[in-house]
């Protein structure tokens, strides 16, 4: 398995699913930056880390995920790789297993850089315009931790965008659902019903409504470990012509 | 040769309703070059895919060096390196970190990537990015890649689509010369007759998914009756006339083509005809003994098969 993980990891060099995990946090942080120049006094540190983890949750981790997983399947399905990869004397599954470690990894990575560029967003502002200068400190672990759950209640929606993603050789089906998904998680933020919506279930985190950050976490978590099992099993098990 | 590399038995492969590979039952000797031979669409791409575990056969059986695929596919992988037709190449990475992919999940050692670099005549090249390749250079790494861990068979799926003419001379020669340098068995899918004719010591033809002919090349050839090419001023009297002595006979664009029998005497056969056609008034300005091809062989086994 480390192998097939190596293997995967490497395959990620001067990628454009690289690229992305980059320029997605950097996004965030330039947000913020910009923000907080436009404003004249000081706010509370934690606020501004909190947006940034915020806007994360709501936009950039949804469609980062059916950016990232449409790459990383791509990297198959371009070159026509499926063919040799699958003809290889190793276990079928340890290959989805890989890639799919792989991505939930580029994920955390992208959650960790949100984290520090925005910190990093935070102090260039203020050194730059002082009158913005923040209030207090960052409680930088608190911060941390909801990103790890956010990661966590993200499973599931990775499940469902990387499994179409690998199923489908076009990107568009993939492309497709996490724009359509990312959508109506937004235009429902408020109705009860999307925190079933995968799309919707890391913004969860951020709410004080503990029923709807306990319910998006397990079946986003739990329920998004077990899709995960079933789509390593199914990609497997099915041929690819 | 000691047996065989791949024997399958009545091999069938459907896709729904429609059989692509019907009963194909194949043997390829070990340490032969054995050229797999089709039109496109004949089914070839599916058996290799068979052979490969790729595809599972709806019928019969398939076995690689007698592990059967569709029992033990990690065991009859772990025999087989393959090329197939699309390469597989991840265009971000150099052609040896693309070999070392293959190489790490395959557990062999490092220094192979040297020796079947080598081996292709690629070890210059390797660090450069594949999407800097030619094709030539791409169809070389993609059979180093095959080769890595050194397995006892090669499958290739038209290795020289796409190549030039002085690549296509080039695999011609490497893929020749396989066998005596590694020890492995080549199983190679085309359809080019001249280029198989040239490099495979056995052949198979595959005609809408029926194995319509099998056997080495030498006995084939050595089974088809040869032909006399004529030009002569009027072909249609010529042709009765070689039709009245026994001959079949074929009109192309260039020249009358009069087949004898497997076991006729050419010279022989083309001194009487000459005589029969001069007796009868046709001027004849030339008559040549044509060797029979692999092209002979195909054709013939597309008419039986169809």
């Amino acid at each position: 398995m480390f192998a097939a993980l190596s293997v995967e990891f490497r395959k990620l060099n001067r990628s454009l699913a690289l690229l992305l995990a980059v320029v997605a946090p950097t996004l965030i942080a330039v947000f913020t930056f910009c923000n907080m120049l436009r404003g004249d006094a000081p706010q509370e540190y934690d606020m501004w880390i909190m947006s940034g983890s915020a806007i994360w949750a709501f936009f950039m981790l949804p469609m980062s995920v059916t950016a990232l997983t449409a790459l990383v399947a791509n990297m198959e399905h371009g070159p026509k790789s499926w063919d040799h990869l699958r003809a290889l004397p190793l276990p079928r599954w340890r290959i989805y297993a890989a890639k799919t470690v792989c991505v939930i990894a580029v994920v955390a990575l992208m959650s960790v850089l949100t984290l520090l560029m925005t910190w990093a967003a935070v102090e260039i502002a203020a050194a730059v315009k002082p009158a913005v200068t923040p209030s207090g400190a960052p409680d930088m672990a608190a911060h941390a931790w909801t990103l790890v759950k956010m990661l966590a209640a993200a499973f599931l929606l990775i499940a469902v965008q990387l499994w179409m993603a690998l199923r489908f050789q076009s990107f568009v089906p993939g492309l497709a659902l996490g724009i359509g998904g990312t959508f109506f998680a937004v235009v429902a933020t408020s109705a009860r019903a999307g925190v079933f919506m995968p799309w919707q279930m890391p913004v969860n985190m951020l709410t004080d409504e503990a029923w709807r950050a306990e319910t998006a976490l397990a079946i986003g978590g739990a329920g998004g470990f077990v899709a995960l099992v079933l789509m390593v099993a199914h990609l497997s098990w099915r041929e690819v012509r | 040769m000691s047996g065989l590399a791949v024997e399958t038995k009545a091999l069938t492969r459907r896709f729904g309703q429609r059989a692509v590979v019907r009963e194909v039952s194949m043997s390829v000797p070990e340490r032969s070059v054995y050229g797999f031979l089709g039109r496109n669409g004949a089914g070839k791409t599916t058996t290799l895919k068979v052979l490969l575990g790729l595809l599972k056969p709806s019928a019969g059986s398939a076995r690689l060096f007698g592990v059967d695929i569709a029992k033990d596919r990690l065991k009859a992988a772990r025999k087989v390196g393959a090329l197939m037709e699309a390469h597989g190449f991840y265009a971000n990475l150099s052609g040896r970190e693309n070999l070392d992919l293959t190489r790490t999940l395959l557990g062999a050692a490092r220094s192979e990537l040297d020796r079947v670099l080598g081996v292709v005549e690629m070890r210059e090249n390797a660090s450069r990015r594949v999407s800097d390749y030619s094709l030539g250079m791409r169809q070389r790494l993609g059979i180093a890649r095959a080769m890595i861990g050194a397995p006892p068979l090669l499958v290739l799926d038209e290795p020289t689509n796409g190549l030039d003419p002085d690549g296509i001379a080039d695999m011609r020669l490497f893929l020749r010369a396989l066998p005596e340098r590694t020890g492995a068995t080549v199983l190679v899918s085309s359809h080019l007759l001249g280029e198989i004719e040239q490099t495979a010591t056995h052949v198979g033809i595959l005609h809408e998914g029926r194995l319509v002919v099998e056997g080495s090349l030498a006995q084939l050839k050595a089974g088809l009756a040869p032909e006399l090419a004529l030009d002569v001023d009027d072909f249609d009297r010529a042709g009765a006339l070689a039709q009245a002595r026994g001959f079949a006979v074929q009109r192309t664009p260039e020249a009358l083509i009069a087949r004898l029998q497997p076991r006729d005497d050419a010279r022989a056969a083309a001194a009487a005809l000459n005589r029969t056609l001069v007796e009868a008034g046709v001027a004849v300005f030339s008559i040549a003994h044509k060797a029979r091809s692999l092209e002979g062989i195909y054709r013939d086994a597309a008419k039986v098969g169809a």
